[in-house]
Formats: C-alpha cells, sequence, structure tokens
C-alpha cells in the first residue's frame, strides 16, 4: 500500500500555481490542521486514493494555520475543518450536497469509494462544461452539520 | 556366431540340471552383445557349473593390458602439462579404451552376480530380494558364508542398519539350508572376482577422470570430469561428440529405449546429464528446462574442445556461470504488481457488441406491437380504458373499430425460425382438427359482425413495426363515417 506523501501547500504563490497550471483534471484542495481528527482521517483516505484518481485529479492540503493562506481561508469562508473545495481548468467547482453550502465539501468520507465517487461527478460534469454538480452520495453518506444558535 | 552356436551344443551334451538357467544366461548374454563388441564372445557362458567360463574378461589380453597401464599412469598424478592430449596421443587412445573397458567390466559383474545368487539360493534365497546391488551382495555374501546364525556375523558399514536388521530377521526364518562346501569354496571365489572387478572397474574410471581435465577442459568444466568422461565414452570419442547435436548429448546414457513411434517421453529424458552437479542441485520444476540448457553448452563445448579452440578451460567455466545465474533468474519471484490508477471516467467509449445473438436477447426486451398500440392514442376520441370512463388503464389504438384489424396479432419474430407458407395458409381453412365452434367470423360490440380481411393483414399498415402508421403515406383515414 503504497501511501504517497501528499504535497502540503503553504504559499499563496503554490496554491495559484497549482490551480492554474492542473490541466484538464480536478484539483481538490484540503483545507485543514494536520493535528485535528477528521482531518487525519480525511487525509488518510486522501492519500490512499490519489493514486487511484490520479490520472483525472490531483490532490493538495493546505495547513489553514499559515500566515498567506489565510487569505483563502477568507475568500472562501472556511469555518468548518476539514474543508475540501474542488477546482477544474481554473474554474471553482461547486457541489450540490443537499448541505446549504455548496461552494465546499465539509467533512471527512466514509469510505474511499465515496470520495472517488464524488470527484468523478465533478469531473464529469466539469468535462461537459458545468460548473455545479449534483452530489453522488446518499444523503445517509454526506456528513452534516448543525447549525446551533447561541442562545436558543 | 559359430561360438553361440558351439556353446549351445555343448550345453545339449551336458544334460546338466542348470540347462535352464544356462540358456537363461544366454539369453541375458543375447541382449548384451548388442553392443557390437566382438569381446564379448568370451563372456558367453557354456558351463554354468564351472566359474572360469563364466566369467572370461580378467583373462583376456585386452583386459591386462589395460589395466597395466593405467596402473602405470596413475601415479604420475596431475601432468604439469597444460598442453593438450592429441588424438593420435597414446594416452588418448589408452582412454578410449578405458571407457569400453569400464563398460565390459560391468557387464561383467551383473553376471558374476548372477551366478552368486543363484549359488546363494539354497542357502539364504530372500537376500536376493533384501540387497539388490551386485557388489554389496557379494561383499555380504562373503562375510556371512556358510553361517547359519546371523547374530555371529558382524555385517555392520556394508549396509544401512535397517537393511542389517531385516536380513538378520529374515536369516532367522530362512528356508535354505547350509552349502556343501565344495558351493561354498566357489561362491566365496565369485565374489572375490566381482570385488576385484568393482575395483578395477574404479581405478579405470579414477584415471579417466583425472585425465579428462587435459582432454576435455571445457566440457569438465560444466558437467564434471566423470560425466565428460561418460559423455566421451558412449559417443565414441570426443570428435564424434562434438558432430553431435545438443539434443542427441541429452539423450547419452538414458536407459529406457523407447519403442519407436509408441514412445511416451513421460520422466525427464536425460541421461549422463542427470548425474551431473548442476543438474542434481537444481529444483524438480526446474530441471526440465535446466537439462536442455546443459545439453546445449556442453555441445558448444565439446566442439571448442574438440578443436582446442581454449586449452585453459575458461569458455567451460563461463558457460557454468551462466547456467547458474539463469537458474537463480529462474527462480526469481514475479515482480510485484502495483494497482493502477483508475481511468479517466468517459474516456474509453462502450465496445458495443452487436451480431445475431444480441439481437435475439434484446428481443426479449424490445417494445411488442400490442404495447406500441398501446402507447398510441386515437384523435378527437377519448381512448378506452380498463375499469371505463377514464378510470384505470388506457388501452390506446387497441380495439378501435376499423383499424383494419380485429385482434393484434402477435408480430412474427424475425430472428425465430419461419414457419413454412403452407402451414400458413392451412390455418384458414380449418383441416378439421379446430373445434366446431369456432369460426373466422367475429362479434364486435360496435359493428356487430367484422370479417377480418386477409389481404389486410397481408399488406398490413400494422405489419413491419418500423413503419409509423400514424404518419403513413399508404394509409388512409381510418374511420370514414356516412353521416
Amino acid at each position: 500500500m503504497a501511501s504517497l506523501l501528499l504535497p502540503t501547500l503553504t504559499t499563496k504563490r503554490e496554491i495559484d500555481t497549482i490551480i492554474r497550471d492542473t490541466l484538464d483534471k480536478v484539483v481538490v484542495l484540503r483545507f485543514g490542521r494536520a493535528s485535528d481528527a477528521s482531518c487525519l482521517q480525511l487525509d488518510d483516505i486522501l492519500s490512499k486514493t490519489s493514486r487511484d484518481v490520479s490520472r483525472f485529479a490531483t490532490v493538495g492540503l493546505v495547513d489553514v494555520d499559515s500566515e498567506e493562506v489565510k487569505v483563502y481561508v477568507e475568500y472562501f469562508d472556511i469555518t468548518l475543518m476539514p474543508a475540501i473545495v474542488f477546482f477544474f481548468n481554473a474554474h471553482h467547482m461547486k457541489m450540490d450536497s443537499g448541505t446549504a453550502d455548496h461552494t465546499k465539501w465539509i467533512g471527512s468520507f466514509h469510505s474511499k469509494q465515496d470520495f472517488i465517487d464524488v470527484v468523478e461527478a465533478i469531473f464529469r460534469g466539469a468535462m461537459k462544461g458545468k460548473l455545479i454538480v449534483t452530489c453522488p452520495l446518499p444523503p445517509e453518506r454526506i456528513p452534516r452539520f448543525q447549525l446551533l444558535f447561541k442562545d436558543v | 556366431m559359430a561360438s553361440l552356436a558351439d556353446s549351445f551344443l555343448a550345453d545339449l551334451e551336458e544334460l546338466s540340471d542348470e540347462e535352464n538357467y544356462s540358456e537363461e544366461e544366454t539369453a541375458e548374454l543375447a541382449d548384451a552383445e548388442h553392443d557390437g563388441h566382438t569381446d564379448m564372445q568370451d563372456l558367453e557362458s557354456l558351463n554354468y557349473d564351472d566359474l572360469d567360463s563364466v566369467s572370461k574378461l580378467q583373462r583376456t589380453q585386452r583386459y591386462k593390458d589395460i589395466m597395466q597401464k593405467v596402473e602405470e599412469a596413475l601415479p604420475k598424478g596431475e601432468q604439469d602439462e597444460s598442453t593438450f592430449l592429441v588424438e593420435e596421443d597414446p594416452e588418448y587412445q589408452l582412454i578410449v579404451n578405458c571407457n569400453s573397458l569400464s563398460v565390459d567390466i560391468e557387464n561383467e559383474i551383473v553376471i558374476i552376480h548372477n551366478f552368486i545368487r543363484d549359488k546363494y539360493r539354497l542357502k539364504f534365497p530372500e537376500l536376493e530380494s533384501l540387497v539388490h546391488h551386485p557388489i554389496d551382495y557379494a561383499r555380504v555374501v562373503k562375510k556371512i558364508g556358510n553361517e547359519t546364525d546371523l547374530t555371529l556375523v558382524d555385517l555392520e558399514g556394508l549396509l544401512p542398519s535397517a537393511i542389517i536388521m531385516v536380513v538378520s530377521v529374515t536369516a532367522s526364518t530362512t528356508t535354505g539350508k547350509p552349502l556343501p562346501e565344495e558351493t561354498l569354496a566357489k561362491t566365496i571365489e565369485a565374489c572375490d572376482r566381482a570385488l576385484v572387478l568393482d575395483l578395477a572397474k574404479k581405478k579405470v574410471l579414477e584415471f579417466v577422470e583425472s585425465r579428462m581435465g587435459y582432454i576435455a577442459p571445457n566440457l569438465s568444466a560444466i558437467v564434471g570430469s566423470a560425466v565428460a568422461s561418460r559423455l566421451v565414452g558412449s559417443a565414441g570419442g570426443l570428435s564424434a561428440l562434438a558432430k553431435m547435436p545438443a539434443c542427441n548429448v541429452q539423450l547419452l546414457g538414458t536407459k529406457k529405449k523407447n519403442l519407436a513411434g509408441m514412445s511416451r517421453a513421460s520422466a525427464l529424458n536425460v541421461g549422463f546429464l542427470e548425474q551431473t552437479e548442476v543438474f542434481q542441485s537444481t529444483p524438480e520444476p526446474l530441471r526440465a528446462r535446466v537439462v536442455r540448457v546443459l545439453s546445449a553448452k556442453s555441445a558448444l563445448a565439446a566442439r571448442i574442445d574438440s578443436v582446442r579452440g581454449d586449452p585453459t578451460g575458461k569458455a567451460g567455466r563461463d558457460f557454468r556461470e551462466g547456467i547458474r545465474k539463469k537458474v537463480e533468474k529462474w527462480q526469481e519471484p514475479p515482480p510485484a504488481k502495483l494497482p493502477k490508477p483508475l481511468p479517466v471516467p468517459d474516456s474509453e467509449p462502450k465496445k458495443k457488441r452487436g451480431g445475431r445473438r444480441l439481437r435475439k436477447m434484446k428481443e426479449r426486451y424490445a417494445i411488442t406491437e400490442l404495447m406500441k398500440q398501446k402507447n398510441r392514442m386515437p384523435f378527437g376520441k377519448q381512448e378506452e380504458t380498463s375499469l371505463g370512463d377514464g378510470l384505470g388503464e388506457g388501452f390506446g389504438m387497441l380495439g378501435q373499430a376499423g383499424s383494419g384489424k380485429l385482434r393484434i396479432s402477435v408480430a412474427q419474430s424475425k430472428l425465430k425460425p419461419k414457419a413454412t407458407k403452407k402451414f400458413k395458409e392451412k390455418s384458414y381453412g380449418s383441416s378439421g382438427a379446430t373445434s366446431g365452434l369456432t369460426s373466422s367470423l367475429a362479434f364486435t360490440p360496435v359493428q356487430g359482425i367484422e370479417l377480418t380481411n386477409p389481404q389486410a393483414l397481408g399488406s398490413s399498415l400494422l405489419g413491419s413495426g418500423t413503419q409509423s402508421t400514424y404518419f403513413s403515406e399508404t394509409g388512409t383515414f381510418s374511420k370514414i363515417k356516412r353521416t
């Protein structure tokens, strides 16, 4: 089981390069902290599937704690960790998974196959020219987060 | 052969009890004579009782000469001369003679073994089935002698201890009785003879082996000097061996001569090469491949040696190294498979199959005529439904009056074998097998009696599913009513 180390991006330039320069492949960027438990689980799944998916996707890890990356955290409005943002040919791909936020995927995956399915759906949609796709996973497998209001 | 005839005559005159034995002997010898050595005449058994007539080899001049030369040459030990022995060299001739002599000695030993066995049968019949090897048998017989109680006999070192045990046990229950003095003396003498011959053979082989390194260094580097000497001997000389193709080299020394056309090459067909170190040290499944490589390389080495291309033997050593590397490579495990990455989605177009079989399969799920009619609706009219009044399932065009057909007949599948025309026409004129209540008339609720028009069926607008009947060119209005 060769789990290749996924490239970790720390500078803005690196992130820019990877988004711009990857042609005809989905760019999967995980925003999170390496110490967080669900982040680790997600990272594990990502590293194990990165080779299988390598023909149509590249995976990268972005550490949210570094300075330059804060811009992107602001831009994508990332509050819950881990979060995955998808890109294709420098376009930001959205996915409707039944949650409120379509711009990113929040949380980990149940299995490797789920992740592969999601990436494939994004790829197919992107190749057709869509910018938003629907999630192929059944709702049980989509991690949901309850909105807790402070005083209610 | 004249002497064979003489021997038979002599047998008849003899009228000895062992006549049948001697016939057996001559039969055995007749086989041995196929080798074509003229000296074999000496080995025929005439008078079975006398050992000397049975084994004459030791008294032949040839034997004595060769043994003498070997004795002289052996102590010379390893010669420093790295020069080759030319074929005309007397030593070379000696070696060739030695090869054939060793074969003769082997045959002689077999004959003597038979002799001993037959004599000793009276005393200890079971021994021959327990101890098979002729030399071991001779040694055991010599040790036991005329002794009845085997506890007094020490067989240590002659046989493996398991066999010694079995021998002692069988000896205690043997059916034999002690031999008369004269027979015993003869038997012991025969045993001695056998042992001497065995020793002689060993000496001869030793000599040949020691010299083999000078005659054929490359060949001996690959297969070892013992096997090399045997190969050269059975081929009839180094140049004869060099002329053989490698496949023949592989078969030199095989014991089985399969019948032409009816042989089954079962277990490996190897001869002398089976005794080489290389062969013995390769694992079982690779032996078939190794033997082919071995015979190929040894044929090459023999050719090099026959023209003295490499007196140092380096080529032979290189070959051996090459063989060793090959065997190692064969034993390597296959390279580990890396899991392949998934293919890009939709990049590989689906391979669509076609053909009769697929079409037949598709027929099972095809939309039938009935369904097609059901799916369409008449214009300007409410369609009939199963529960009436617009409830239930709609019937579409089914059962509509004036549509040229009363009932939708099941369209014949194009792929099913067609019913013959005769059969079709027969159905209109009932052949009497149908029940008397059937008729070609049918009663419909709308217009009463309707006759089916066979012509309309034949040129049916609805017959072929490919034509659209709604927009049909040939069709007319489906219902024109006179009001």
